[in-house]
């Protein structure tokens, strides 16, 4: 069948490509364009930049297939990027990779597929995609190391239908070891972890450039006391420790964010215990299921037994088991049984302030 | 896809070179490889590959061979005819005026004129397509050292008013240099530079045939250019670096062919691009950019209705249609045209145009498959 591969330039999506053509697949790469400097150009650092549209154009090259970059630039802008920024200045703590996998590459990028009379479109994520009658089903990479279901948990059934995983069932020394064999540049490329359009600078920078500033307000303890100032709520996260005033003693963490006040309050490790919270904006892969279920609610963090409740407006309340730290408003919950991805949220800041509190 | 089944409607972009053109440049390699700035016999009869050639080109544009100065390029000539007198010993209100259709090798270097805190004017563009004669003469003035302004625009083929501008200009300030790209015009214009009123121009081989990194600045006896490159004195003292000999016999006979068979190519290419264009138009709804202003022979330039053309173009790819979309970068992304945004064209529209570019190895019927594979791919896109 035809298939549009998504290549980044990395070796994963490397090696889909390779994969895919040996399977006797009619293979096309694409490298998305999705970010770019003020004059048009690449990006130098992150991800998506000049040399590493350079390393796929001679991955295909090599591989014998045809080849394009096209402009995603407007749609990651848009719905990414002004995401990402608008989301801290709220006090809260964005997930691009999500963001992206929903708008742009599971959404624009697999509209033009169609359009180029792809069956499916393939991406280089450790994501397993189980048919079952005919539904399909998402669920961990065998490889949990890299799993990166999470950021997928967006993707329902029927999209799944039209997208391929082909790393799902391989380690990522195997993927190393493919594109060795294929002879493919990429083999022995750094993984990049940076956010992409950010890189290696600070993302408060970043952020600072894009929103205004003036948003200083006081930094308080949990009595509400203050105990300093600071310059923009966007500059702080749920659960941070880094670059808060008041040295000796037990660690500080932040513990909330008000956005209306712009007070950020900090307290003890222990303040930020959660067990119950709500997500927004829900999603399931197929129906819901609500027995043995487990929660990440960062990427790739720990599987926590929960109970989940749905409560209306797409929202749905988690229940744990046992409280834990690091559940950050803004993040994504996501709901496993298993292996198998149920579905996800994004995680309210609302109800965090009550069971913070509480 | 085999290559010969593949249709290339890209000869803006560059074109394959001619056979005659290739066994210019092996006979030249082959009878004349030294140096032609030696003193010995094999650098003089390189010497005279170098000379014979100049001659052949000078006489197509009616011009004496001294004012045809070999470059590496139509890039390098733009280069140099537009910012080698801005340096810092001129008088600070030296200006530049110019477009904004240009090719970017003159936008560039009027851009870098601009960040050397010269005043550049970019005259406004009419939604015809061609430049506005108006805003580009007010902007002339006592102090414009260049004045530059392309013969025919590269994405949309319309022809510019260049003999009423050069007119004009003169009779403003007369020691104003005007210069033209011409690469572009060249592939399916014959022109004559002094009548025109072109002082100087930047020519390129590899558009009409001849190889990749040879080109010709023409440069009126009347102006003197200092040079760009710093070196020994080759080339008329004006250029150094050692001169291509080989590329430039290869560009001389790609364009003495081209003169020869001059009507004939034009007329194919003419005959192609309207059997394509009224198929294209009698069948989807479309608007060829001026369809009804003077046009290059080579160009069309089709704006789509409700289909953006970068998927449209990878399609056609796919389908063994080889056509462009705007100024590729290096990336391979292809941004908007700066051209169609200068006409006016809204923005809801520009992503939605393609330009197919005939030249001289179009042959009959090529018009009418392209048409068709455009047709098919239109059907599934849109």
């Amino acid at each position: 069948m035809r298939i549009l591969v998504a290549m980044s330039g990395g070796v994963d999506s490397s090696v889909v490509a390779g994969l895919l053509k040996s399977q006797g697949h009619e293979v096309i790469g694409v490298t998305m364009k999705l970010w770019e400097g003020p004059n048009g150009e690449m990006p130098e650092t992150g991800c998506c930049t000049a040399s590493d549209s350079e390393d796929a154009r001679k991955v295909a090259a090599k591989l014998d297939i045809p080849y394009y970059v096209m402009d995603y630039t407007e749609s990651f802008s848009e719905d990414v990027v002004d995401n990402f920024v608008g989301m801290y200045a709220k006090g809260l703590t964005p997930n691009p990779c999500v963001e992206c996998n929903r708008s742009v590459k599971f959404d624009h990028f697999l509209t033009q597929a169609k359009k180029l009379k792809c069956e499916k479109v393939a991406t280089g994520h450790y994501a397993k995609i189980i048919k079952n009658d005919n539904t399909y089903e998402l669920h961990k990479a065998d490889y949990l190391d890299k799993d990166q279901s999470y950021v997928l948990h967006m993707l329902t059934s029927e999209k799944l239908e039209y997208i391929e995983f082909p790393l799902g069932t391989i380690s990522k020394p195997e993927v190393r070891q493919i594109a060795a064999e294929l002879g493919l540049k990429t083999a022995f490329k750094k993984d990049s972890q940076d956010i992409c359009f950010v890189g290696k600078k600070d993302y408060r920078n970043f952020v600072n450039t894009r929103v205004d500033i003036s948003s200083s307000g006081e930094i308080v303890d949990n009595k509400g006391k203050k105990i300093g100032e600071h310059k923009g709520i966007h500059e702080f996260t749920v659960g941070q420790r880094k670059g808060l005033p008041g040295g000796q003693g037990e660690a500080k963490y932040v513990t909330k964010i008000d956005v209306s006040s712009k007070k950020v309050h900090i307290g003890q490790r222990k303040d930020l215990l959660v067990r119950n919270f709500l997500l927004d904006e829900v999603s399931f892969v197929n129906d819901i299921v609500t027995n043995d279920l487990t929660i990440q609610t960062r990427y790739n963090s720990e599987d926590l037994p929960c109970n989940i409740n749905k409560v209306g407006n797409g929202q749905l309340e988690v229940t744990l088991h046992e409280s834990t730290y690091g559940v950050a408003p803004g993040q994504f919950g996501v709901i496993y049984q298993g292996t198998k991805l149920v579905g996800g949220g994004r995680i309210s800041s609302k109800v965090l302030e009550k069971s913070g509190n509480g | 896809m085999k290559k010969s089944e593949y249709l290339y409607l890209d000869h803006a972009a560059t074109t394959p070179m001619r056979e005659i053109a290739i066994k210019a440049f092996i006979d030249a390699e082959h009878e004349g490889f030294a140096n032609s700035s030696g003193g010995h016999n094999l650098s003089r009869k390189a010497k005279n590959i170098l000379e014979e050639s100049r001659e052949t080109i000078s006489s197509i544009f009616e011009v004496a061979p001294n004012e045809i100065i070999f470059t590496s390029g139509g890039t390098e000539a733009d280069n140099w005819s537009i910012k080698s007198l801005f340096d810092k010993n001129i008088d600070s209100d030296s200006n530049l005026v110019t477009s904004s259709i240009e090719h970017e090798a003159v936008l560039a270097s009027a851009e870098w004129i601009k960040d050397n805190d010269f005043p550049v004017t970019f005259s406004e563009c009419l939604n015809t397509g061609e430049l506005d004669k108006n805003s580009f003469l007010k902007a002339i003035n006592n102090d414009t050292i260049i004045a530059s302004a392309m013969w025919a625009n590269n994405e949309t083929g319309i022809i510019q008013p260049i003999k009423e501008l050069t007119k004009e200009v003169k009779k403003i300030n007369s020691n104003t240099l005007f210069h033209s790209d011409v690469v572009q015009a060249v592939v399916s214009a014959k022109l004559n530079f002094h009548s025109e009123g072109i002082q100087s121009a930047a020519i390129s081989a590899h558009k009409v045939g001849g190889p990749k990194g040879v080109g010709a600045m023409f440069l009126s006896n009347e102006f003197k250019l200092p040079s760009m490159l710093h070196g020994g004195k080759q080339e008329l003292e004006r250029r150094a670096g050692t001169v291509n000999v080989a590329g430039v016999a290869s560009f001389a006979a790609a364009l003495q062919e081209q003169q020869n068979n001059f009507d004939d190519e034009i007329s194919i290419m003419m005959n192609e691009k309207s059997e394509f264009e009224e198929i294209v138009k009698n069948n989807f709804k479309v608007k060829i950019i001026g369809e009804n202003e003077k046009r290059l022979a080579h160009i069309s330039n089709i704006q789509f209705e409700k289909v953006n053309s970068e998927v449209l173009m990878v399609d056609l790819d796919l389908n063994g249609l080889g056509v462009s979309r705007g100024s590729a970068c290096a990336s391979g992304a292809q941004k908007p045209s700066h051209v169609l945004e200068a006409m006016g064209i809204k923005k809801e529209y520009i992503n939605n145009h393609l330009r197919f570019s005939f030249g001289w190895s179009t042959g009959l019927g090529e018009g009418k498959k392209a048409a068709q594979i455009l047709l098919n791919s239109l059907e599934k896109i849109s």
